[in-house]
């Protein structure tokens, strides 16, 4: 029950009366007024994780068409702003969700997480051995990359790739197991498990940002350019 | 978006790269990392025991222009200061001296970070409480 209401934020439409959620209204068609919506009621969908970017697709494209402005030549100048308003919140609302990681740190805002925001406030620092790794692992690949013409030097960074691309895929493989949980607790409306979740999920996060920047310096370093050029 | 003439200046003549000896107990290490970007940035300082003035300070970082610039500064400001001066240095501090702009901000937060850190290391191994002023008579072997 609690979650039903969670999850729909119904409205009437302004035409028909029935009850909208989503851009469009089901019964008669109209295109509704953008409101505050948060991405995953723009498709109707529940906020799990595990979703088939197969049927997003789908229905982006199919929203994405009904809501094109040639439709809405004729139409009041109200629907016609609404369509391109709306157009513009379903194509933010696709971006996020087809990217599993984007989807994941988008679902944590919106269950009111502090993500990747400016903050000047004191953030909790990442575990101390998870930074010397990091670190170590960083210094290695300098040296490598100092290596010059060195003959083991391209080995040793093919290595480094298999390596860091491993974690990574560990981190993806470990994420996927989150989403599990979180959608197995949203399902059954456990809060103490919701939460766990999402704290479990912003610390793997966390921990895939380092190492994401780890395979990204090593293809550099392979690619023969500077890792760490400067990135405003 | 630009950076402005000191964050290139300290980029590309970065001040102080390098590192202490982390075993000496007159050096404190600070090992801190941006969770928001994944950089990492290393501080380190060597604390004189009579005067508690930091006489070095060397830094690594492996990440954006504004963190290496931000930590290079760094280590040229808590140069010369009591241990206890340089916990003063301030995040805003840096932002101000370096122009940066807000999206830059938890790069200087980083080097603030790391400042604490390598304090709070030294502290830890002169058996000075977090917070206190200073230890009384280290002995220097
Ligand atoms: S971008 Fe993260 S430290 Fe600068
Ligand atoms: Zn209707």
């Amino acid at each position: 029950m609690q979650i039903a209401e969670q999850q729909s934020v119904k409205t009437a439409c302004w035409s028909c009366g029935a009850d909208v959620s989503g851009p469009l209204c089901a019964a008669c068609g109209k295109v509704q007024p953008a409101t505050e919506q948060d991405y995953f009621a723009v498709f109707s969908l529940p906020r799990r994780l595990s979703l088939d970017t197969k049927v997003l697709e789908r229905e982006f494209y199919r929203l994405s068409r009904r809501l094109h402005p040639d439709l809405y030549a004729r139409t009041s100048e109200l629907e016609q702003q609404w369509s391109t308003e709306q157009t513009s919140l379903v194509n933010d609302a696709y971006r996020a969700l087809k990217d599993p990681i984007a989807r994941t740190e988008y679902l944590l805002k919106l269950e009111g997480m502090a993500i990747g925001e400016e903050t000047t406030g004191k953030k909790q620092q990442p575990p101390a051995d998870l930074l010397e790794e990091v670190f170590e692992l960083n210094m290695q690949l300098e040296e490598m990359r100092m290596g010059g013409d060195d003959p083991q030097l391209r080995s040793d960074l093919e290595n480094a790739k298999k390596q860091f691309e491993a974690q990574l895929a560990q981190a993806d493989a470990d994420l996927a197991a989150l989403w599990a949980k979180w959608d197995g607790a949203l399902a059954e409306g456990d809060l103490t498990a919701q939460m766990a979740s999402k704290e479990e999920m912003l610390a793997l996060l966390d921990r895939r940002r380092y190492v994401r920047n780890l395979v990204r310096d090593v293809n550099a370093a392979l690619d023969g350019q500077s890792g760490d050029a400067p990135t405003p | 978006m630009a950076y402005s003439d000191k964050v290139i200046d300290h980029y590309n003549n970065p001040r102080n790269v390098g590192q202490l000896d982390k075993s000496s107990s007159e050096v404190g290490t600070g090992l801190v990392g941006a969770p928001e970007c994944g950089d990492v940035m290393r501080l380190q300082i060597k604390v004189n025991p009579e005067t508690q003035v930091i006489e070095e300070a060397k830094f690594k970082t492996f990440g954006c222009g504004s963190a290496i610039a931000s930590s290079s500064l760094a280590t040229e400001w808590v140069k010369g200061k009591t241990v206890s001066e340089a916990m003063e240095i301030k995040n805003t501090d840096i932002v101000k001296e370096l122009a940066l702009p807000p999206v830059k901000i938890h790069c200087s937060v980083l080097a603030e970070d790391a400042i604490r850190a390598a304090i709070g290391d030294w502290k830890k191994k002169n058996g000075v409480a977090e917070g206190a002023a200073a230890p009384q008579a280290v002995a220097a072997q």
